[in-house]
This record gives C-alpha cells, sequence and structure tokens, in this order.
C-alpha cells in the first residue's frame, strides 16, 4: 500500500481470500493466523454458513507458535476441520503472525492430499496486499483446486470480476443477471451464495465463455481458463445497469455464443418495456440531479451509464475506490468519456475517507445527489444533497434480495434514489 | 517513559484457563485447591484478539484520532464495527449527527514488513494532526508492526517533541496490544487503561468532587444500560462518571476526583481500580453485573455499603422490585422448571445466571470465556441456585461444541448469541440489547419477556431448522462434544 488509509472501505489479503471462499457454500476456509483475524479479516463478508466468524477453523496461534512456528497448531486445526466441519471443499488462509514467522504451510496441507476433500493452501499474510489482491488469489486458487472440464457446454458460462463484499446487493445482483441469461438460454455460474456453488465452481471447465465483470481484477483467472481449459473471456466494463447496458450486454454474450438473435431480440424488447412501464409511472415526478458518484468501478460505470444514458441525470464527478492500479485507469477514464452528455465527469481515483470529503467540497451547492457508501452519508447531507446508498459498505440498511443491476435492478435503484428521507 | 502501570496479562492470574470443562463444583474445587490447569483444544474455531477490545475501549473517545499500525485487515472492527456502534448509540441518544471517529490505518504492505513500518507511522502521524488537530493520537500496535519489531514507543516520544517544538501539545498514547500477547482478550481493556493512565492523566491530582463515582463499563453494554444505571446511582445520591465508552476528554479526567470506584462487573476493569486506589486512595467495591433481581440487589448493595447509603439502597430496591413484582410472577408461573443453556461474556453469564434462577428455570450448561481463582465466589452463588452439576464450558464460544452440547441436552430454551442455535430450532433469545434496559428491575422484566416471548413463539427457529443445517458433520454429533480438549495430567 502506497500510504496511510483512515477508514478503510476494503481491508486486507486476508479478507478477500475469506471473502471468496465464506461465499461458497459448504466452502470452508481454515486459518493459521493469530486470534482476531477471524474477526477482523471477516468483517462485512458472509460467513453464513458457518454462522459467523465464531464458527470460523482457526489455529489461533499466540506467542508460542509465533516464536516457535505453527506447523503442529496448524496440523491438529486441518485434521481437526476435516473430521467436525461439513464441507465439500477447504482452504487454508494464512494471516500476518504465520505468514512472518515462516511456517511451510504448503507442505502441512501437502499432508493431507489423501483426504476425499479437496484442499488448498493460499498465502493470504494481510500485508500481501489488499483486499481486491485477496479475492485474485483466492478465486484463482480455488478454480485451480475445483474446475473440471469433460465436454464444452456451449449455452454455459462463467462469471466472476465482483469481490463479494465489495457489491452492497450482491444476491440481488447475481440474481438478477442469472435471470436476464436464462431468458436467452444461456445457464451462469456465478459460483457464490447459491446452494451449488461448488458444483458451478467443478462444471466451470464447461463453460463455453467467461463474463468478467471488472475492468481489471481477475486477469489471472481469465489467464487460466484459457491455458487450461481453452475458455475465452469476454470482459465488461462493469456491471450492466439499466435496459440499454442489459441490451447491450445480452447482444454481445448472444453473438459470442451464436444465439439465435430473434429470440434474444424480442427478449431485450420485453425487458425495454418492463423498464419503462416504471419509469413511465414516475415521470411526473422525475427530477433531474447533478450528482457525485462514489464506488467500486465495477459497479460505479455501470450506475453511471443508467443515471446518464437512460435516466437524464448530469454526472458531476466520479470518485472510484477500488485500489484501481495505474495501467487500468485509463481506460476507465475512456469509460467515463463515454457517457453520453456533453458535460463530462471528473474522475477521481481515492479511498481515503477524508481525502474523498476534501474532493467532494469542491462541489459544494452543486451536487444535488450524492451516491455512495455509509462512509458518506453525513457528507452528502454536509452538502445538501440528496443521498442514496450504493456502494460498499453499508452499514446502516439490511440488504436481502434487492437488485441495482440489470432491467428489475435499475427499478430498485429508481426507488432508493426517491426514498431518500 | 516511566509507565506508572506496566502492561500485564490475565492469562498470569492465579488458577486461569480459558480451555477447560467440567461440572461447576468440580471445577470449583480444583480451582479452591489451587490445581486448576489449562486444557488445549487440538481444535479450535476462531477467536477475538486483545486489539479488538483496546480499539473498543477507545474509540468513542471525541479529539482523538486513532493510528492501527498494522496492515489494513486490523481496521476492519474499528473501520466497520466500532464506529457504527457508536452510531447506534448516537442515533439513541438523539445525536445522529455528531461527528465520527477517526480511524487511520498505516496499511502495511510487504515493503514495511520487511524494511520496517516506522516511516509510515510517522507519516500517518502527521496527517491525523493536519486532518484533525486532535488531542491525543492513540497508536495500536499489531501482530505484524510488533513482530516486525516496530518500536511505537519511540515514535510516540520523537513525536510529542517534535510537536512541543512547534508549539503543539499533543498526547501521543502508545497500545501494546499485538493479538498474539494474551489468551484473554479482556487484557486489551487493561491496556487500554493503563495507555489512559500512563499518558493522559499521568500524575492529574485533582481534589476529590463529592458523590462522584466512577462507574467501568464496556462498550457492549447498550445506552439504555448506562442509563439504566446511571439512573439506580442517582438514587442513592451519587452522581456517575461512566468510563471509558462514551466518555470525554474531561471525563477521564475526572477519574482521579471520584470519591469511589465501581465497575460493570467483576472481570472488567478490577486491576485499574486497584491502581486507582493504591495511588490516590479511592475505595472500590468488586461486584457483579446488575442483571436479575439477585445480582441487581448485590451490585446495588455493594456501591450502598462503600458510600455509607445503606439506607436509601433498600428503599430503592424495595420500591423497585415492589413494581415489578406481580408481572415477574406472572411469567414465573410459565418459566418455572424450564430447562436453560447460556453463552455469554463471563460476566455477563454470571448474572444471567441468576437472572433465570428468578424466573424458577434451571442451568444445563454454560459456556464462558474464563475462569480464575477470583471467579470461585461466583460459582458458589450459582450452585445455591442450581446445584453443583451444571457443566460449564471455559470457551471464547466454540460453537462446534455448543451444537454438539445442546443437540443431546434439547433445553427448553437457550440464552446467548444463536447464529447456530436457530438452526437447531431450540427456542432461543439473546440478553444483549441496544435499546431498552437489560439492567436493573426494569430489565428484570424486559428479559423475562424475552423468554416468555422465545417459548411462546418458537416458529422461526422450528421453520428454519427444516431448510438450514449447520456446518458439521453427522459424525460430530455422535461424538463426545468435548472429543476435542486434552486435559492437563493431575498431579
Amino acid at each position: 500500500m502506497e500510504k496511510c488509509i483512515e477508514r478503510p472501505r476494503s481491508l486486507c489479503s486476508l479478507h478477500g481470500a475469506l471473502d471468496v471462499i465464506g461465499n461458497i457454500y459448504r466452502a470452508i476456509p481454515i486459518l493459521h493466523a493469530s486470534p482476531g483475524c477471524s474477526m477482523q479479516a471477516s468483517s462485512r463478508t458472509n460467513l453464513y454458513y458457518l454462522g459467523g466468524y465464531h464458527g470460523l477453523p482457526s489455529s489461533n496461534a499466540y506467542e508460542k507458535e509465533v516464536v516457535f512456528g505453527g506447523t503442529q497448531r496448524l496440523r491438529e486445526t486441518i485434521k481437526g476441520s476435516l473430521e467436525i466441519m461439513d464441507g465439500d471443499y477447504y482452504a487454508v488462509l494464512t494471516g500476518c503472525s504465520m505468514g512472518i514467522n515462516g511456517d511451510d504451510v504448503d507442505s502441512v496441507v501437502k499432508e493431507f492430499e489423501a483426504s476425499p476433500y479437496p484442499i488448498a493452501s493460499i498465502d493470504t499474510a494481510g500485508f500481501r496486499g489488499d483486499t481486491y489482491t485477496g479475492y485474485n488469489m483466492a478465486l484463482l486458487a480455488t478454480v485451480k483446486k475445483l474446475a473440471k472440464k469433460t465436454k464444452t457446454d456451449s449455452r454455459l458460462v462463467n462469471i466472476y470480476g465482483q469481490p463479494p463484499s465489495s457489491d452492497i446487493t450482491l444476491r440481488g445482483d447475481l440474481e438478477e443477471i442469472t435471470r436476464l441469461l436464462a431468458r436467452i438460454g444461456v445457464k451462469a455460474n456465478t459460483f457464490f451464495i447459491r446452494r451449488d456453488g461448488i458444483e458451478q465452481l467443478k462444471n466451470s471447465g464447461n463453460a463455453a465463455l467467461n463474463i468478467n465483470l471488472s475492468p481489471w481484477l481477475a486477469k489471472n483467472v481469465d489467464t487460466y481458463y484459457k491455458e487450461t481449459f481453452g475458455i475465452e473471456t469476454l470482459r465488461f466494463n462493469g456491471w450492466p445497469v439499466g435496459p440499454k447496458d442489459t441490451a447491450n450486454f445480452l447482444r454481445t454474450v448472444a453473438e459470442r455464443l451464436d444465439l439465435d438473435s430473434k429470440l434474444v431480440d424480442k427478449v431485450i424488447h420485453e425487458e425495454e418495456l418492463y423498464v419503462y412501464e416504471y419509469l413511465d409511472s414516475l415521470f411526473g415526478n422525475f427530477e433531474r440531479h447533478r450528482f457525485i458518484l462514489v464506488g467500486e468501478c465495477a459497479k460505479a460505470l455501470g450506475l453511471a451509464r443508467f443515471l446518464v444514458n437512460v435516466h437524464g441525470h448530469i454526472p458531476l464527478a466520479i470518485i472510484f475506490t477500488d485500489s484501481v492500479p495505474n495501467q487500468y485507469q485509463d481506460s476507465i477514464r475512456e469509460e467515463v468519456q463515454k457517457l453520453e452528455c456533453p458535460r463530462k465527469a471528473e474522475v477521481y481515483f481515492e479511498n481515503d475517507v477524508w481525502e474523498i470529503e476534501q474532493i467532494a467540497q469542491q462541489y459544494d451547492g452543486r451536487a444535488t445527489l450524492f451516491m455512495g457508501s455509509s462512509y458518506e452519508k453525513k457528507l452528502a447531507q454536509k452538502l445538501g444533497s440528496h443521498y442514496a446508498i450504493t456502494s460498499n459498505p453499508c452499514l446502516d440498511k439490511e440488504i436481502l434480495n434487492r437488485s441495482h443491476i440489470g432491467t428489475h435492478g435499475c427499478i430498485s435503484l429508481v426507488e432508493d434514489l426517491y426514498n431518500h428521507f | 517513559m516511566n509507565k506508572q502501570i506496566p502492561d500485564t496479562i490475565r492469562d498470569k492470574h492465579p488458577g486461569f484457563a480459558d480451555v477447560q470443562v467440567g461440572s461447576s463444583g468440580e471445577l470449583r474445587e480444583k480451582a479452591q485447591a489451587h490445581c486448576l490447569k489449562n486444557a488445549h483444544r487440538t481444535f479450535e474455531q476462531g477467536i477475538q484478539c486483545v486489539q479488538v477490545n483496546s480499539m473498543n475501549a477507545l474509540v468513542s473517545l471525541q479529539d482523538t484520532v486513532m493510528v492501527i499500525h498494522s496492515p489494513l485487515g486490523c481496521s476492519g472492527c474499528a473501520s466497520f464495527g466500532a464506529i457504527d456502534r457508536l452510531n447506534v448509540y448516537k442515533h439513541h441518544r438523539g445525536r445522529d449527527n455528531a461527528p465520527d471517529s477517526h480511524v487511520i490505518s498505516t496499511a502495511l504492505g510487504e515493503k514495511e514488513v520487511i524494511l520496517g513500518g516506522e516511516k509510515r507511522l510517522h507519516e500517518t502521524i502527521d496527517q491525523a494532526i493536519k486532518r484533525y488537530n486532535p488531542k491525543i493520537v492513540f497508536i495500536l500496535a499489531s501482530c505484524a508492526s510488533s513482530i516486525i519489531g516496530d518500536d511505537i514507543d519511540a515514535v510516540a516520544e520523537q513525536k510529542e517533541k517534535e510537536y512541543k517544538a512547534k508549539g503543539k501539545d499533543i498526547i501521543f498514547a502508545p497500545v501494546h496490544c499485538e493479538g498474539f500477547k494474551s489468551r484473554n482478550h479482556a487484557t486489551g481493556y487493561d491496556l487500554a487503561l493503563a495507555t489512559l493512565q500512563n499518558y493522559v492523566i499521568r500524575d492529574a491530582h485533582p481534589p476529590k468532587q463529592k458523590g462522584l463515582i466512577n462507574l467501568f463499563a464496556t462498550h457492549s453494554l447498550s445506552w439504555a444500560d448506562q442509563q439504566e444505571m446511571k439512573r439506580m446511582l442517582n438514587a442513592i445520591g451519587l452522581d456517575a462518571n461512566i468510563l471509558p465508552y462514551n466518555a470525554t476528554y474531561e471525563d477521564i479526567m475526572k477519574i482521579p476526583a471520584a470519591e469511589y470506584n465501581i465497575s460493570v462487573c467483576q472481570i472488567f476493569a478490577d486491576e485499574y481500580i486497584k491502581f486507582l486506589s493504591e495511588k490516590y486512595g479511592t475505595p472500590y467495591a468488586v461486584t457483579n453485573m446488575p442483571i436479575g433481581t439477585r445480582s441487581t440487589n448485590r451490585w446495588l448493595r455493594a456501591i450502598a455499603a462503600l458510600a455509607g447509603k445503606e439506607e436509601e439502597a433498600e428503599a430503592f430496591i424495595k420500591a423497585e422490585s415492589d413494581a415489578v413484582r406481580e408481572e415477574v410472577a406472572r411469567i414465573k408461573r410459565k418459566t418455572d422448571g424450564l430447562r436453560a443453556c447460556l453463552t455469554a461474556g463471563t460476566g455477563r453469564g454470571f448474572a444471567a445466571a441468576t437472572l433465570i434462577g428468578d424466573y424458577g428455570m434451571k442451568l444445563l450448561c454454560m459456556h464462558t470465556p474464563y475462569y480464575d481463582e477470583a471467579y470461585i465466589d461466583d460459582f458458589k452463588r450459582l450452585e445455591e441456585l442450581h446445584g453443583t452439576d451444571f457443566i460449564v464450558n471455559i470457551a471464547d464460544m466454540q460453537p462446534y461444541e455448543q451444537v454438539n452440547l445442546l443437540k443431546k441436552y434439547k433445553p427448553d430454551v437457550f440464552i446467548g448469541m444463536s447464529n447456530w442455535v436457530s438452526r437447531l430450532g431450540i427456542p432461543s433469545f439473546h440478553i444483549l440489547d441496544s435499546k431498552r434496559p437489560t439492567f436493573g428491575y426494569r430489565g428484570v422484566l424486559y428479559l423475562g419477556r424475552k423468554i416468555e416471548d422465545a417459548i411462546d413463539n418458537n416458529n422461526f427457529n422450528k421453520n428454519l431448522s427444516n431448510y438450514s443445517k449447520n456446518a458439521y458433520r453427522e459424525e460430530w454429533y455422535k461424538k463426545d462434544a468435548f472429543s476435542y480438549l486434552q486435559l492437563p495430567e493431575e498431579n
């Protein structure tokens, strides 16, 4: 990390890895870490199968293991996990203290090769990087461990590129993208949340195509699928949000999979009508906003396209909070330039809560709508803007099956823009 | 710097155990004979660390910045959890717009772990001061920063000199709360209180304020419970200074001015209270958490004895008990004889176990994080209510043991965090509540009604158990719940 960060909204590489493994139903993360990692690094992730962080197997390495090494402790922890925890896939994740003291984790994990269950070993010591680093590492390790190819299914796609906890409407979004693809006859492996997540990962080698929703994440996974199974990756600049985006998304996928274009056109037309029925019923209340948007690029780009290209708002500034490496920033800037409005949004890459406040204050008096995370709620009030929560972290609302993407999701988004009291 | 209070860890207390199991009578007898030894769990689930409690203790102080010297993950519980918890407090106090606390992570990466992170710590502190001009900068150690040998004390001293030269009196207060330091996470609170004394209060010696009592309380109490304790203390003519959660800098500086010290329970701030008695001659009482009639009576009487307010206390106890007697009796007709299992923090657990006694319920097992010889009397009191046979499982949660035991015991009701218990279909409720008081005589009624509600409508747990299973193998339930406990050899 280049600098200090005030009130981080993404955490360490262990967090990113827990986010991947913990969101796969019946996958069991095993921590080789000091106490506290189970609680801190699982903040805002979904460990519901385990019943929360208390259920997470951990070696709880204390001073003794830090000083004398923790491999014996790890051995008994893995053994107990396999005997007690009811999983189909296990992943040993390393925390800082056990990453620094030089335990040979891979060798210990290898001792369990005869186990009927696949076990991955992932060096996710917190200082190796941030949530996104951990996401890339754990997703690749998991795909390597589980994915097999028997026969290509020409109607099957893998979807990834969205770290689960970074998407505040994760379940709804995965449901919506699955629904949309199903309408054109395509089955989607989304891996996370679904109770058949592990089956989906196993079958993912049979997919005809990968859909990567991030402009920059999981390139290592794209490469692995290509080299191992010959699966190409179609990369999108974020989720499809709204009817235009959805039409473009479905057409692009359909072309690549050589689907019946008549069916696709029919589905697109029906989905568009669905959205405009709702927008039409609201048009008397339409209020055109000048907006500031804070969030991760996979979500923020899609939201911006819907807000500008479909719903007719004016973009003032977009602040991308995922730690987008320099080499990808220009392509994201270009995507913002393409928004269909002569006034172009200013683009920033920043995740520090104080720095974001400094940026936003330049727009004081001009912004009428502020979209961001719970961290930005008071800031929006300070600027006299309406506020809607669209990005991580969401601390003051329960979101279950709500979505902000696709055609059904953009309607919920519009509700959120109006229900701002 | 010469520290008034050195860093200590609770693991050194006589008879400390965080891994043990047995009937209450058996464990107590061993503890009384000074031969209770820690066992070893060959399989464990996640445990909290001391750093989380140090953060929780200090995060609510205004005009401070907390610098967490660590990789990004160690700010999870502060950035998401602690600040959000404070927002709940503010909401209950009608102060939604009060400013947020400031937490900055030094965001240590591979480079710093190899080359050292002190430079980053200096830069982060400079940012903290530039942004907020605080009175105090707390510097929290982590596993990583501690193992690589970053000297947070030296950085604190350098910074104090550097800013003094610029004409700024800022307190730089290091907290050595690396996660692997202690098996007892309450140590994190001790470390935070020691830091407040060593670096903030220092040698301040204000005159005593008549009727002022310091009430040391954890962050896990709701605003409603803080208010209920305040009300009870007011009723016997005392003015409560509640610390450290939700306290201000001025409240902290008032600590030496109090006439008396009391804690919310027997295992919180007990060491600091002893220190205050030695340094400032402030008398104190060690008592239990005021949950349930018996425990509330005991708590209030202990304080009244300290302050010579026995008459006021008895009048208050009578009036408040009379006010709830009829309703308690009504609920008790339903709950009498029900069998209960309980999981809670040690102090809260003791008190909750007396509360269920108020309602005529029988304790089957109690999961509690710690044992030490200081708790012998508490267990004796519980044995008077529930007999000596109830199982005491010394465990920081460990739900794999809990579900195993609960499946075998099939209690009528479970009290505590019930994520995994709901899936077993057992009626359950949590004694933590953020909106209404669980403490004092009003709390007795509130919790009694919660027991009644859990029993009268268990449809949710019952239905859920048909669709959601816990993450444990079927074979596990056939084994003994404590199969992974290696007991120490007896002498």
